[in-house]
């Protein structure tokens, strides 16, 4: 970001603000292929405030869309008691700084799931952690449709688990390469799909590596931008996936037991949690990490985007398969 | 024939010198990106000296099409178990099941052989 776009973006801050907004420092944190995220020290009326800054790369400008949504979703999460950053400013205008962006103010804490894994397993798990993800899950499905400021969303299907098959089948068929093992799963889920239910706001990916802690707490509640309307089960399911537990023994996201997760989430949300459900949405999350992740090779493969880190996420598919046979009982038929 | 070390012995080595020699001297942003790179050929050795062909003659014969390619085969195992063709009552469950783990199994060596500590 040049001299002048900081300018006008002070400027606009201002105007946002009410108040006279300097920009002391601007650093970037982290530069995806579409997203940025910019630590801001700033001063508003004088007195110092930290904010991070999220916009689109300029090679992704014609997507306006995601910034707002995302905007929209933390001030409704923030606004369920979810522990999310608290979200200031959106400017979907593209003047400013060459693309749409977002304010939040920064949380302070450690995302890295390897890290955070391997800090609960050194006293033998944190039941604590894993209750207070319970406690953010269960704010997070307070949240329910239909709500005007969402709108953006797609409406809430009317089965959440069928929904789940038809669209991930859609996705192997439209990817083209045949993938049998995720057939065998899918396949699995349909026999056994749970009839409808409550249908509440789900995070869609609210897993271990995104959410930040800080001296054993939740400081906040990361990446918003799978968000979407459905079984609640599937964000506890989403947690508690092998796959997200950073090789971790504990089965809530690698960090505490199950136990603690649900009872948290139970006494919270005034919810049962259904632990066959559970599974059903944790065989569900296999699978659909298993063809985003083939998907990202393929991004690699078709020559769009020659990139390293895209084409080994591709190898991690065969692991996912092997936990969709252990899951399904292949290994055993 | 060929000069030794042959690919798979060069690769071995080159990763060592990277992971050993290299990745101490790198700065904390660009190590991340080495080893990246040192899993990458590790994948490729193992590649190299991996066999499809017990899981392809399981699967030829498991579908009764003993001359298909690999993606003819897949395809049509993934129409069939999607039919319910292979669902648990089925005369192929129980050998479609098989034929499954052994793919996967060998994907995993190639891949990730951590993955298979689980899976006997």
């Amino acid at each position: 970001m040049d001299e002048a776009a900081r300018a006008r973006l002070a400027d606009w801050l201002t105007a946002a603000a009410g108040a006279p907004v300097e920009i002391a420092s601007m650093a970037l944190l982290s530069g995806g292929a579409v997203q940025q995220n910019w630590a801001m020290d700033v001063s508003r009326g004088g007195a110092p405030e930290r904010w991070v800054l999220r916009t689109d790369n300029a090679a992704v400008l014609a997507v306006s869309l995601p910034r707002t949504a995302e905007f929209a979703l933390l001030r409704a999460a923030f606004g369920a008691g979810v522990t999310v950053p608290e979200p200031l400013f959106c400017c979907d205008a593209r003047e400013v700084t060459g693309a749409p962006f977002f304010v939040m103010r920064r949380a302070e804490g450690v995302a890295r799931g390897h890290v955070l894994v391997r800090q609960a397993a050194a006293s033998g798990g944190d039941p604590a952690l894993a209750a207070a993800l319970g406690r953010e899950l269960a704010a997070i499905h307070s949240i329910r449709p239909p709500r005007d400021d969402l709108a953006m969303l797609a409406p809430p299907p009317d089965d959440p688990a069928r929904d789940f098959v038809v669209k991930q089948r859609a996705a192997l068929d439209a990817a083209g390469t045949p993938r049998p093992v995720l057939e065998w799963g899918l396949r699995h889920l349909e026999r056994g799909s749970p009839p409808p239910g409550d249908v509440v706001l789900n995070h869609n990916d609210f897993r271990t590596g995104n959410y930040m802690v800080h001296e054993g707490r939740v400081t906040a509640v990361l990446d918003w931008e799978f968000a979407a309307w459905g079984d609640p089960h599937a964000d506890l399911g989403w947690l508690c996936a092998p796959c997200w537990r950073f090789g971790g023994a504990h089965e809530a996201g690698g960090i505490g037991p199950r136990s603690a997760l649900y009872e948290a989430y139970e006494a919270a949300s005034g919810r049962r949690v259904d632990p066959g459900r559970v599974h059903w949405w944790e065989l569900a999350a296999t699978i659909r990490w298993a063809v985003i992740a083939a998907d990202q090779a393929e991004r690699h493969l078709s020559g769009r985007e020659n990139n390293l880190e895209l084409a080994l996420t591709g190898h991690i598919v065969p692991e996912l398969e092997m936990d969709v046979l252990r899951m399904t009982g292949a290994l055993d038929a | 024939m060929l000069e030794r070390p042959d690919a798979a012995g060069l690769l071995e080595t080159a990763r060592d010198v990277l992971l050993r020699e290299l990745l101490p001297h790198l700065p904390e942003s660009k190590r991340f990106e080495a080893r990246m790179v040192a899993n990458a050929m590790a994948i490729a050795r193992r590649g190299m000296a991996a066999d499809a062909a017990p899981a392809l003659a399981r699967l030829r014969a498991l579908l009764d099409a003993p001359h298909a390619e690999p993606d003819a085969l897949l395809n049509l195992l993934a129409a069939e178990i999607r039919s319910g063709e292979r669902d648990p009552g089925t005369p192929g469950h129980a050998a479609a099941a098989k034929a499954l783990v052994e793919l996967t199994r060998l994907r995993c060596s190639i891949s990730n052989p951590r993955a298979l500590g689980g899976s006997r």
